[in-house]
């Protein structure tokens, strides 16, 4: 890196600038117009994808999390891992324009370097803003731990130190930064400031309600006070890259303008002309000017894991301790765990018609008061252990008619605000029905109940947008405790629940838990496939098993087949074999017993 | 040279405006010109198109036109300054015109007329607004579409309103008057925000250095209504993944007022940047919120008789209705992903369809809407069926029978909590007036809620008599049931009227009452594990061995359709009646009759008879149609009578040569023709191959001799 000009890390706004007039020096030798670079890159996409990957430069690139965002140094290059929660529509900006003779960019900046009037020489560009939280229901194991980042942090900033220490010494509080930096301003910038507070903290209190109304029963981890949303603003990508619900990890250029709070008082001209972005203040929601950003799957946040490959006999071992340790969990009932591995590597892997593919629901039932609390606990525990994203939802007569699950939009903030059922792919949701008693559910209510239905049977969410729903594809993993059979809920597998001792879980060493996530996450994603010769034989087992019970339906030989690809996949195999599809009937058969 | 090109820009202008015909030759904007100086509008909308037809446009201007429509709005405004005719009829002066009376007069006398100020800017002389209407040839864009290329350009767009201010007066000239020198100075105001006047501007002030106090005049300035509106991206318009857009919309003069929330619009208007003012702008000449300023208003329309073809749609639709088979294409192109039931999906069709209403001249009507009951085993796709007709209709409503009280469909009273009036709500049934009304789980319905759909389904009417308020509202829907049997599953030990378990009264109003068993069968078990493991296997649909019509283009054939109301000839008479006494006499010997026929039952053929017919394209009823619609009554029942018939010990070869010699005994002849014969027994439900077998077997028994090229029977008397 010696030699360069700029520090990525530190400047990248100058590598930036940099690219930028050699670019422009290239177009003006070959007389095209500086208008042709709108929506196109210049070069620098490239050069950090260089410096990020195969220079190695991503792990040096501070994390942005609610803890170190205070402190990290506007104009830095910073990460951020987050779930695309709200997209906010696109933002005009001036992206070039001449100084003189020369053109300059704004592009990866919140505010231009120099005053600006309008002028004649610019050209409009658009970028566009994401709302970005961290993932919800994230558990704490899936954060690289703590001291790392700080460790990371330091790194970072003892750099700039170095070079900055001339600059001031304060730079780490931004509200200071702001008031000695602005000298040009004076003192009516620290009037401004007074009187921008007022406005600040109202829309902070804004804030607040909307959250405490998302959340108004407090087990929903999705907005604690750690979290930290962020506001992406991406550039040149095509529109179909990012969607909605999408986890990503976004490297780019941090800002922090404190000035941008000051709320124009224009605004009260209109009750409709809401700036969405005075109901984010900048000191709540940092911006982050997205140079790079690549999807993140959920094995990308096994972070320390040994990276194997899918070994047979490996395979097999880890698959037997993962099986033994849901075995004791669920109080030795083998058959329990055998399908809780199933459903737990289930994923929807492709839709037909109004089919989810792939789902494998499961009901756990013959629960009461005493087994849930020490087994329902216990289970989901080791379900957080081994999932990165995973929720419990407590489900009451209560619960049903207040929370409000799907997302919903906001006309007058013009947002989406968030549900409990707004998850990444790949979650893991618990519902304990135990709890659920007798009484009358309010419109709401049955709304909530409907929601829950169709995300069990067809894994999509509405989202309310007042005068239409939109339906979003979700691919969550249910999991669901009950007394009796759920008709609330009817999940793909009801599987009464008898444990036969309750000893108490030993700890499990922290290498096998590694080995149990990598095992998890890994296999879900393998392809599988059935055979031709194999397929005839399923497909006379389905006929035979009709004809012997009338009332088995299409769903239930999907659920079928959908377990033969699970066993399969359980053993690290990519198509399903004989002696698997046999070890389905065979549980199948169990299962149906127990039913009795 | 700019300003050269504007000069020559609103000559054109001006030829265009006074020469311009329309279809009738008669000057189009000479004629409105004159409507607005007499007053009775204020509005003038130049279409774009009317440009692009002009005789001698070049496409130079149009482009200039429609890339920086604000500049040539004005442009417009000041060649219609100049073409403004004088009234021809005599209107009162309102203040305005009191006004600008005096104005003119004190102008004359005005010595320092060259300030610049204190000219009269042309907006405040003007009574009229100008939009420029863009063309409606091409699809709108979705906000989605509209980008940053686009700012200062004509574009038209599609969306749902979700938020509307109030309207509120916005300043378009500010009218001060000096308390010095006594001037009116005028200030045009273009943005949203103005700093207002402080100091007289007029020479004779400025030279006398008296810094003359100037007051704004309320009265004389010139406001404008403005409202301000949001929209939203239409769901089908969003991309899988994604969430809508908004788009803030500046509708200003007459154009306030015309949408609420909810409304699904058509705007056309100019994409513009609200530069940000004052201090942020100071900091950030970056970044701009946009907005579009609307020039016109069009709602969308969505009952089938305002549906208009688009010229591609009505070509396709001419190429449909040319293919001999558009009955079952268009029949398997509802819900294509829902495998088999072509019946019922034909049936389903026709419910679309319609018949027409009749009105008698004693006033009395005939309902031209068909109601449809499915009845059937739980899992065989009813419920998909009922969502899917709704989606394809115009307009339709889904509800279930659990969900909604009898208040719920109807109509109910309710007091308006601020003003304590009672007012009406209409249910369900009166929001799908025109439209189709789907009920799913009709027999989990409280019979006192059920009795209120008696009257939608024959009178088509909601009669209200609460609280102080009688009236009846308009449901002219159909409606669409989907019910379990009795007692969940159809049991076949018990009598067709215990499975059905629908009183008769209600029963009756049904058109069709569909059967669909879930039967065991060998092959349709095989059919659907195959089916199941493909998906599986593929993760996709098998495929369907045909493309399925866009769901569009059956809306548009269906509105098509809809425009043609069928006669029924007389000679069709006799035989429509006939069939109605053999259904009835066949009724009477039955000991557990499978249907209530009634004169309702008559109507329901001619309707969907007439439903046929509309579907050809034809103005009178054929006799295939009236077969058609007996067949599908007869297979409506289909699962039950092939039970009966094993019951009874006959198979289907010697039940069609069975109710062959009845008919031909009845008809006392010798011989029937083919064509008779296949009419017959499709009626019962067999179909040609079965006739054919028959007809073979009971030849080759000596007992009728088929004639070899037109198989027309003659029974050998023995």
């Amino acid at each position: 890196m010696v030699g360069l000009p700029y520090d990525f890390m530190a400047n990248p706004l100058g590598a930036v600038r940099l690219t930028f007039e050699k670019a422009m020096a290239a177009a003006e030798a070959s007389g095209s117009d500086p208008a042709n670079f709108d929506g196109k890159d210049w070069g620098v996409a490239d050069l950090f994808r260089q410096f990020l990957f195969d220079n190695g430069g991503l792990s040096q690139v501070p994390v942005l999390n609610s803890t170190n965002f205070k402190r990290v140094q506007p104009n830095t290059l910073v990460r951020f891992r987050g779930m695309i929660q709200d997209m906010l529509g696109n933002e005009l900006y001036v992206g070039v324009y001449k100084e003189g003779p020369n053109w300059r960019t704004n592009k990866f900046m919140d505010v231009s370097q120099f005053p600006m009037g309008s002028r004649p020489d610019m050209r409009v560009w658009e970028r566009r803003l994401l709302y970005c939280v961290p993932v919800p229901g994230q558990n704490s194991w899936v954060e690289p731990s703590s001291e790392a980042v700080i460790n990371c942090y330091r790194n970072g900033t003892s750099q700039q130190r170095e070079k900055r220490q001339r600059d001031d010494n304060t730079a780490t509080d931004p509200m200071e930064l702001h008031v000695s930096d602005d000298e040009f301003q004076g003192s009516s910038s620290n009037k401004k400031l007074r009187e921008g507070e007022l406005p600040f903290e109202s829309s902070k209190a804004q804030d607040f309600v909307s959250e405490s109304a998302c959340s108004s029963v407090s087990m929903v981890p999705t907005f604690d006070k750690d979290s930290l949303p962020c506001l992406v603003k991406i550039y040149d990508s095509p529109e179909s890259d990012l969607k909605l619900n999408d986890v990503f990890e976004f490297v780019g250029v941090f800002t922090f303008d404190p000035e941008l709070v000051v709320k124009d008082d224009t605004d009260e001209f209109s009750d409709l002309c809401d700036d969405v972005l005075a109901n984010l203040p900048p000191s709540k929601v940092p911006r982050l000017h997205c140079l790079i950003h690549r999807k993140l799957a959920v094995h990308d946040f096994i972070s320390n894991s040994p990276v194997m490959e899918v070994k047979p006999h490996l395979v097999k071992q880890i698959r037997e301790s993962v099986l033994g340790h849901l075995t004791a969990v669920l109080g030795n009932d083998g058959l329990a765990a055998h399908f809780m591995l199933l459903h737990l590597l289930s994923r929807v892997n492709g839709r037909v018609d109004t089919l989810a593919v792939g789902k494998l629901s499961l009901n756990l039932t013959c629960f009461n008061k005493e087994s849930v609390s020490v087994f329902g606990n216990q289970l989901t525990l080791a379900i957080m252990n081994l999932l990165p994203f995973t929720h419990r939802i407590p489900l009451t007569v209560d619960y049903l008619n207040s929370a409000s699950l799907a997302p919903k939009k906001d006309y007058q903030l013009n947002r989406l605000v968030t549900g409990v059922l707004q998850l990444a792919e790949g979650s893991h949701l618990t519902i304990d029905e135990t709890q659920l008693k007798a009484g009358t559910l309010n419109s709401v209510g049955v709304e909530n109940a409907r929601l829950l239905k169709n995300l069990m049977q067809l894994q999509k969410v509405e989202y309310d947008f007042k005068y239409y729903k939109m339906e979003m594809a979700a691919d969550v993993q249910l999991l669901i405790l009950s007394e009796g059979k759920s008709n609330i809920l009817p999940a793909d597998l009801v599987l009464p629940f008898q444990p036969s001792s309750v000893d108490s879980t030993e700890p499990v060493a922290t290498e096998a838990l590694e080995a149990w996530r990598w095992y998890l996450v890994t296999l879900r994603l393998l392809p599988n496939s059935i055979d031709p010769e194999l397929q005839k034989v399923i497909e006379d087992d389905l006929v035979a098993a009709r004809q012997a019970d009338r009332t088995l339906s299409s769903q239930d030989f999907s659920r079928l087949l959908t377990m033969g690809r699970l066993m399969s996949l359980s053993y690290g195999e990519t198509s399903l074999s004989l002696e698997h599809w046999q070890m389905v009937k065979e549980l199948e058969r169990l299962r149906r017993e127990r039913l009795k | 040279m700019k300003d050269l090109d504007f000069a020559g820009d609103k000559a054109f202008a001006k030829d265009f405006l006074s020469n311009f015909a329309d279809a009738f030759g008669e000057a189009k904007y000479i004629k409105i010109f004159q409507e607005v100086a007499n007053r009775k509008s204020r509005a003038i909308q130049i279409e774009l198109e009317d440009l692009f037809n002009y005789k001698d446009v070049d496409e130079d201007f149009l482009r200039r036109v429609t890339e920086n429509t604000r500049r040539y709005i004005g442009i417009f405004a000041d060649a219609i300054d100049e073409l403004m005719p004088e009234p021809t009829e005599a209107f009162l002066d309102d203040d305005h015109d009191i006004l600008m009376t005096q104005r003119s007069e004190e102008g004359t006398e005005n010595v320092d007329g060259a300030d610049p100020r204190q000219k009269m800017p042309p907006e405040i002389k003007r009574f009229y607004e100008v939009y420029i209407r863009a063309s409606s040839k091409e699809r709108p864009f979705t906000i989605r579409e509209v980008k940053a290329s686009y700012i200062g350009q004509l574009v038209r767009i599609s969306g749902i309103v979700t938020r509307c201010s109030d309207v509120k007066p916005l300043m378009q000239v500010a009218v001060y008057t000096c308390e010095d020198c006594g001037f009116e100075i005028y200030q045009e105001v273009t943005a949203r925000v103005f700093m207002p006047l402080f100091e007289c501007p007029s020479t004779r002030c400025q030279t006398n250095r008296t810094k003359g106090n100037i007051i704004l005049q309320l009265r004389a300035s010139k406001f404008l209504k403005f409202q301000e509106a949001k929209i939203q991206e239409l769901a089908e318009h969003v991309p899988k993944g994604h969430i809508p857009r908004t788009m803030t919309v500046h509708l200003r003069g007459e154009l306030t007022r015309k949408v609420a929330p909810g409304d699904v619009v058509e705007l056309s208007g100019i994409f513009l940047p609200i530069p940000y003012t004052g201090f942020r702008a100071m900091r950030a000449g970056l970044v701009a919120d946009t907005y579009l300023e609307a020039m016109s208003v069009t709602h969308f329309k969505k009952k089938y008789e305002e549906y208009e073809l688009r010229r591609d749609e009505e070509e396709q639709i001419a190429r449909l209705a040319e293919d001999g088979d558009i009955y079952n294409k268009l029949a398997r192109s509802l819900a294509p992903e829902i495998f088999g039931h072509e019946d019922v999906k034909k049936a389903l069709l026709l419910l679309l369809v319609g018949a027409p209403h009749r009105k008698l001249k004693d006033g009395m009507k005939i309902r031209g809407d068909l109601h449809i009951c499915l009845m059937g085993d739980p899992g065989v796709a009813k419920s998909q069926l009922l969502k899917h007709i709704i989606n394809v209709a115009p307009r339709g409503v889904y509800t279930t029978g659990r969900g909604s009280s009898g208040v719920g469909l109807t109509a109910a009273v309710q007091k308006d909590p601020v003003t304590n009036e009672m007012v009406l709500e209409g249910g369900a049934l009166v929001l799908a007036d025109m439209g189709i009304c789907a009920i799913d789980e009709f027999d989990k319905m409280e019979d006192s809620d059920r009795t209120a759909i008696h009257e939608v389904m024959e009178q088509q009417t909601v009669s209200i008599a609460k609280a102080g308020i009688t009236t009846s509202l308009n449901a002219r829907t159909a409606v669409l049931a989907a019910a379990n049997p009795a007692w969940g599953r159809y049991d076949l030990r018990r009598t067709p009227a215990e499975n059905i378990n629908l009183p008769p009264a209600l029963l009756s109003r049904f058109d069709l009452l569909w059967l669909i068993l879930d039967r065991a069968d060998m092959d349709s078990d095989l059919e659907m594990a195959r089916h199941v493991v493909y998906v599986h296997k593929n993760k996709e649909s098998p495929a369907l061995g045909f493309t399925p019509l866009e769901p569009s283009i059956l809306r548009a054939y269906i509105s098509a359709a809809r425009r043609i109301s069928p006669c029924v000839p007389k000679e069709l008479e006799e035989y429509i009646a006939s069939a109605y006494s053999g259904i009835r006499q066949e009724e009477a010997k039955s000991s557990s009759p499978h249907s209530y026929t009634t004169v309702r039952t008559l109507l329901s053929i001619l309707r969907i008879s007439a439903a046929l017919a509309r579907l050809r394209f034809s103005e009178t009823v054929a006799q295939s149609d009236v077969d058609e619609a007996l067949r599908l009554m007869q297979m409506s029942k289909f699962s039950l009578y092939s039970d009966d018939r094993q019951k009874s010990g006959l198979d289907a070869i010697s039940d069609i040569y069975s109710i062959l010699r009845d008919e031909a005994a009845r008809s006392n002849r010798m011989d029937l023709s083919y064509a008779h014969a296949l009419n017959w027994i499709s009626r019962k439900g067999y179909s040609e191959a079965q006739l054919k077998e028959c007809l073979e077997e009971y030849a080759a028994l000596n007992v009728w001799q088929i004639h070899p090229n037109t198989f027309d029977i003659r029974f050998i008397d023995a």
